[in-house]
């Protein structure tokens, strides 16, 4: 505020309407930052700042690492404690913009003698871009619109649930700082489109290596802009500014994104982006023939630049298929495929869509994500078509496909959203533009857009101001217009309200867990916090040997290889099908089948998550169709799906279950001693509570593992693999039996202070026991 | 096909008449670049694209000085003057040193 | 106490070739022998008579030549509970260590004085076995002396072992010996002669904290706007058995009696004006921690993540600050002095292997000095910067092996400090603000001088 008021002393000198309105922008921009910003940090307040989920995990580790090695041996870095035996190439295998953003902004506040942590510069990344994302929407908007409508877009952006899912505080992802630059690139296109200036293409194609070098998304990137580009051609509406722009644009963005080394020659190597090549080519065709149309001022030759246009893009898109035949050009990926046709990934490539966020996206999700966004941003869209220049066509196509990819995708709802706050805004602006018009026709057009905008605005950063506003405004409509105006109004700013609230109240409950600390809320209201992941990796990197090497799934493996330092078999970056493969087979087989897929990897710990004690439904079992799926896909001789199932097709843990799951190694490391568990008066032992069953096999021993440490809520189990020195010793179990009879005394004087319920299960206790010994 | 070297060489014609000296300054640079870049691509078809960053590297900078000679030219040509509103040739010239700036900046460090 | 340079620097000074007076006899002692924690630790309370002729300044305690732990503490006081000071001595023909006790008063021939002698042994209870599974008790095994050891005749000595419990396994029985609850009693024991040794045994169950600080590191900040932060970075393990075959949970929720060797929670005592206190490791806040308001301390039920069972470690962190109110304070000649623990307690009867203490003093001091409570190895001092120092703080860095809770001793430092010095970083924020205000206007106002010749170049 105080800044804002130096500049508007310093501004109001020269042009006092010009500062006011830039005092306004400056203020709503700032409290859109503000809000976008701690709106995102309920996840820090009730629990603590921390890293989130699976994915923020690697990029934390590997953003530890450059800060604590220097970048570049963290370009150089093999890390030998993630796939093992294989080992993972660091800094050929990652977008590094993440890691050098905040490794840089760590440097910075540390020349300063700031001393910040990383973990918090990481954890605050993502909120701080936020605002840099509301600002960079302004700007683009008010290209594409005016003034209002960006602040009317930064508000929404700073604010929809959409974007926060993936910008809360601590979750240091790739989307956090992509969606700036995503946003930012689109403006300085737009900006160069409507230029024609190379200064302007200049930063954008360096705005689009921020992004390239930040996230696999860029592809969205050079896509658009050579569908904008073609859209335009084929509207007629080349211009040389569009020449200039997208020109320059492609040849530097085109040597840009092959300096990151995980991108490397791909720009001019696969499918993705060989369209904005062709494009290229073909605006140089549009362009010589228009040139030598200009020189020659002659009506017949317009069909000639037709023919030549129509030829050359033939001649490349014949050069694309041939390249692609003949091996020069790979072939589309398969997460691509799986964009155009949603039933690829299930058929072929089990593993993608094993991951929730690669799942169809419903319509409760765009709602839920959105809220009244949704309905409004056709309006922005119908209102853009109708006034339809270069820019507009741009927004039009972005909007278009991003629904489509939304719709494929859930994870791609994030790159609708932007698009969505573009459009609303726009439409918001439109519909107070008509039913405030009249109120002050004294007054610019400019300033009088963001007087107007501007009261909604703080509509949904500061609640309380509402009652003032809605007085204010619908008295200065009583004035000039009918009641309609004002009852319009009226409800134009109740839906804004309740969109904040929605953005709050979504925020709130859906998207501030830090899920690796959960918390449980009893009866009375009172909190408990579970904090059972962090336990186990805690203990894992403690009390393990540090070369130990863990088997888990894969979700698994960044946190443990962030939070325990240890080797991992398979992580998040799902880069090896068949590594992953042969872990769900392992997780799959029996006991002795598992334990030689093992020993063949090294393994000396397994790690299982097994929800069924606290009802934690995100826990192994419940993803175990998946690793045995992905199991089949590559050894279908030794896994079939259907042997997990009942006659009924049923997947069920409990007695019916089918025999082949109740005795493979996930199902067992689960419900280990589970089968002895009370977990209330009510309910027999051994019920999970997560798939509300008593569960089928209870009585049973391992042979070749043995439990090294469990979590206080079950959670987190952890077995260790025995040596094959070590459970060669159940082969002379007499001698055991004998030597471990005079526990019997001691464990029978504990029990007898149980004294109740002591008599009768007698038996069947002394029974359990003996077939343990 | 006689009807296609008349329009070339009344095309030539126009071209020598109306075109300004500064711009044909600029295809003689556009039309050096061009060979350069036809150099390389015949080298690397005839001897192969070994360090294919390198070869990338430099394939990649012709073409993009050739782009923005172009976009200089068109930005400085008077006769697009309404197109680039606000884009004096002193402008376009700043522009164009300043995007050979960064992109030798990059190819420099990609040729490696 | 037995730093090596202490050491040398008496064998060549004036105490080199130390005598042993043969008229001094210790007439009575009193051993007690306590065994309930994982400490040993011994009090003997020693009659020294004076046998001769001459008045007695000082007598001599010795080391045991085989002793299985690790003296990490040893104190003298005279009946009126004052310490008196020991000092290493060396002994012409003998190659034991020796510790001259210099008494307060001189003792007159043929008068007596009693002097209560305390030593603390560490690592001196071995499990055995030294591994055991999770259902198992934790036996453990002490090795000592029958008698005391001294270069001294001892004519009446009586030993009372005191243990945790009462199932005791065996125990070397040297008549007269007797057992009454958790209390062995050997002795008395008439006429011993100087350096006499007949090793004790006692094989007993002990369930208490085998709990070890491997390292410990405290840093003290002092801030003058009224603040003295301290954060302490522990590694602990478990000492004692080790845990044999499995973890199982099942066994562990099910067992619910409360003495068990494995170690669920324990206290640790903070200063009663402490706040902001937090307790974290590497992964973040350890969620499950309490503290209780007592009336002169803060009790603070820490509980790792995990129980810590024979051979398991583990570490956190350890945060708190204090209104600096209470530990610095001026001397009259304008001299800052502050006086802060060299390390506080963890636990009780804890054992630290390792201790370094850092002490962040703020920007610009000089002259300054340390006294420490007792000897410590001092090393190379550091520069830090803290949130926004552009000259770096002094960092005085000490560290120390062995410490027990006798050794929570007050450190003292003085320095000189100029108080305008604490205006110095909000002037250089506001400076820097200013700067950017500054920065800002003229920026904008360049704006627009700028717009005019970019208007010329557009005709």
């Amino acid at each position: 505020m105080v800044q804002a008021g130096s500049k508007k002393s310093s501004v109001s000198k020269i042009n006092t309407k010009a500062g006011i309105s830039s005092l306004i922008i400056f203020v709503v921009l700032l409290l859109a930052w503000i809000a976008g910003f701690s709106s995102r940090l309920f996840a820090v307040i009730r629990f603590e700042s921390i890293i989130h989920e699976f994915d923020p995990w690697f990029n934390y580790r590997a953003t530890a690492y450059m800060v604590k090695h220097g970048f570049y041996n963290f370009l150089n870095w093999f890390d030998e404690r993630a796939w093992y035996p294989l080992g993972r190439i660091v800094g050929g295998t990652v977008y590094p913009g993440l890691m050098l953003t905040s490794g840089s902004i760590h440097y910075i506040l540390h020349l300063l003698h700031i001393n910040v942590h990383i973990r918090d510069v990481c954890v605050f990344l993502a909120p701080v871009f936020s605002g840099l994302t509301a600002i960079s929407t302004y700007f683009l908007t008010k290209e594409l619109w005016s003034a209002g409508a960006g602040l009317f877009a930064a508000c929404f952006i700073a604010i929809v649930p959409g974007y926060i899912s993936r910008s809360v505080a601590g979750s240091y992802d790739n989307e956090g700082i992509a969606i700036f630059a995503l946003q930012f690139t689109y403006f300085l296109w737009i900006k160069s489109v409507k230029t024609g200036s190379v200064f302007w293409a200049v930063a954008a194609s360096l705005s689009y290596f921020y992004m390239v070098s930040a996230w696999g998304g860029y592809v969205f990137i050079i896509n658009l802009i050579p569908l904008h580009v073609f859209v335009l051609l084929l509207m007629g509406r080349y211009s040389n500014r569009l020449f200039t722009s997208y020109t320059t644009f492609y040849i530097l963005g085109l040597i840009f994104s092959m300096q990151i080394p995980f991108v490397g020659f791909q720009p001019i190597r696969t499918s993705e982006h060989m369209a904005a090549g062709g494009v290229f080519a073909l605006l140089f065709a549009v362009g010589v023939l228009k040139y030598m149309q200009s020189m020659m001022s002659k009506s017949e030759f317009k069909s000639l630049v037709v023919f030549g246009g129509l030829i050359s893009a033939a001649v490349v898109f014949l050069g694309v298929v041939l390249l692609t035949y003949a091996g020069y050009v790979a072939p589309w990926s398969g997460r691509f495929y799986s964009l155009w046709d949603t039933g690829y990934a299930k058929i072929h490539i089990p593993i993608i869509a094993s991951v929730s966020e690669h799942q169809p996206t419903t319509w409760f999700s765009f709602f839920f994500d959105l809220h009244i966004l949704v309905a409004t941003f056709p309006a922005g869209l119908w209102y853009t078509i109708k006034n339809i220049n270069d820019e507009r066509v741009f927004v039009v196509l972005y909007a278009l496909s991003a629904v489509y990819f939304a719709g494929v995708m859930v994870r791609l709802m994030l790159t609708l959203t932007p698009v969505v706050c573009i459009l609303s805004g726009i439409a918001f602006s439109g519909l107070l533009e008509l039913f405030l018009r009249e109120d002050d026709s004294s007054r610019g057009e400019d300033s009088e857009e963001e007087e107007q905008s501007t009261p909604s605005k703080r509509l949904y950063d500061k609640a309380g101001k509402v009652p003032k506003m809605k007085h204010e405004q619908s008295r200065d409509t009583d004035n000039i217009g009918p009641n309609l105006r004002s009852i319009v109004t009226v409800v134009i700013l109740l839906l804004l309200m309740l969109f904040a609230v929605h953005c709050t109240w979504v925020t709130s409950n859906a998207y501030s867990s830090p899920s690796i600390v959960l918390a449980s809320y009893g009866s009375d209201g009172t909190r408990q916090i579970l904090d059972d992941f962090r336990e186990a990796y805690f203990w894992l990197s403690q009390n393990t040997a540090d070369d130990a090497r863990i088997m888990s799934w894969w979700d698994y493996g960044y946190q443990i290889a962030g939070m325990a330092n240890r080797t991992t078999l398979v992580d998040n970056n799902t880069w090896n099908n068949s590594h992953i493969a042969l872990v769900g087979k392992a997780m799959s087989s029996n006991e002795s089948a598992a334990y030689e897929i093992m020993t063949a990897l090294d393994v000396d710990y397994v790690l299982v998550i097994f929800g069924g004690v606290i009802g934690y439904s995100g826990d192994d079992i419940n993803k175990f169709l998946w690793m045995v799926r992905i199991a089949e896909g590559e050894h279908p001789k030794d896994i079939r799906e259907s042997d997990y199932f009942t006659e009924h097709g049923e997947f069920r843990v409990d007695a019916e279950g089918s025999p082949t799951l109740l005795n493979c190694l996930m199902y067992k490391l689960s419900y280990y001693r589970f089968g002895e568990l009370k977990l209330d008066y009510r309910s027999p032992a051994g019920f999970d509570r997560t798939r509300n069953a008593v569960i089928g096999h209870k009585d049973f021993q391992l042979t070749y593992l043995e439990e090294a440490y469990t979590t206080e809520h079950w959670l987190v189990r952890v077995y260790r693999v025995k040596k094959p020195d070590e459970f060669n010793r159940p082969r002379i179990p007499i001698a055991n039996r004998i030597v471990k009879s005079s526990n019997y005394i001691t464990k029978k004087n504990i029990k007898r202070k149980k004294g109740t319920i002591k008599n009768k299960p007698l038996v069947v206790k002394g029974k359990r026991l003996s077939s343990k010994q | 096909m006689a009807q296609i070297t008349t329009v070339l060489s009344k095309f030539y014609n126009e071209y020598k008449t109306r075109t300004p000296k500064r711009l044909k300054a600029i295809d003689a640079y556009l039309f050096y670049i061009l060979l350069t870049g036809i150099t390389q691509f015949i080298y690397c078809l005839l001897v192969g694209t070994f360090p294919f960053n390198s070869f990338l590297s430099g394939f990649i900078s012709s073409v993009s000085c050739f782009v923005l000679a172009v976009c200089l030219r068109l930005q400085v040509n008077p006769e697009n003057k309404t197109q680039f509103n606000g884009i004096s040739p002193e402008r376009g010239f700043a522009d164009f040193i300043f995007a050979h700036i960064v992109l030798h900046l990059v190819v420099m460090n990609f040729i490696g | 106490m037995l730093k090596l340079n202490l050491f040398l620097l008496f064998l060549v000074g004036v105490n080199a070739g130390e005598q042993i007076n043969s008229y001094l006899i210790y007439k009575n002692v009193d051993r007690s022998i306590d065994l309930t924690s994982q400490l040993v630790k011994i009090t003997s309370t020693i009659t020294l008579e004076n046998a001769g002729k001459d008045p007695i300044k000082n007598f001599l305690v010795v080391d045991e030549p085989k002793s299985d732990g690790k003296v990490v503490y040893r104190g003298v006081k005279d009946s009126a509970k004052q310490d008196l000071n020991l000092l290493p001595v060396q002994v012409d023909g003998s190659d034991n260590k020796f510790h001259k006790v210099v008494l307060r008063q001189n003792l007159e021939p043929g008068r007596t004085a009693t002097v209560v002698l305390e030593e603390i042994i560490a690592k001196g209870l071995a499990p055995y076995p030294s591994s055991i599974s999770q259902k198992e008790k934790q036996l453990v095994r002490y090795f000592g002396n029958h008698y005391i050891y001294t270069p001294y005749t001892v004519a009446k000595q009586k030993t009372d072992v005191v243990l945790s419990s009462r199932s005791v396994e065996n125990y070397t029985k040297l008549k007269p010996v007797t057992q009454s609850d958790n209390t062995i009693t050997y002795g008395p024991y008439t006429d011993i002669k100087p350096y006499t040794e007949d090793q004790l045994v006692v094989h007993f169950e002990n369930n208490a904290p085998f709990l070890t600080v491997t390292r410990l590191e405290r840093v003290i900040e002092i801030s003058h706007w009224g603040n003295v932060a301290i954060e302490e970075q522990i590694e602990i393990k478990h000492t004692g058995a080790k845990l044999k075959g499995p973890f199982s949970r099942y066994d562990y929720q099910r067992d619910t009696s409360s003495s068990h060797h494995s170690i669920k929670s324990y206290t640790t005592v903070l200063p009663a004006t402490a706040h902001s206190i937090y307790y974290r490791d590497s992964n973040g806040n350890i969620s499950t921690s309490s503290v209780k308001h007592r009336k002169d301390w803060i009790e603070l039920e820490l509980r790792p993540r995990f129980p810590l069972f024979g051979g398991w470690q583990s570490s956190y962190t350890l945060g708190y600050s204090v209104p600096s109110y209470q530990y610095l304070y001026r001397t009259p000649e304008g001299q800052n002095v502050l006086s802060m623990r060299f390390i506080d307690h963890v636990f009780d009867d804890m054992f630290v292997e390792e201790a370094t203490t850092s002490i962040v003093l703020p920007v610009g001091v000089s002259d300054v000095q340390l006294i420490v409570p007792y000897q410590v190895e001092k090393l190379q001092d550091d520069i830090t910067y803290k949130y926004l120092d552009n000259m770096g703080r002094k960092v005085l860095r000490m560290r120390k092996n062995d410490l027990v809770e006798q050794h929570i001793q007050d450190l003292e430092i003085t320095y000189s400090w100029q108080p305008q010095l604490l205006l110095h970083e909000p002037l250089l924020i506001s400076l820097a603000l200013f700067i950017l205000f500054v920065a800002v206007i003229i920026w904008v106002r360049l704006d627009f001088s700028l717009g005019v010749p970019e208007h010329s170049k557009k005709e």
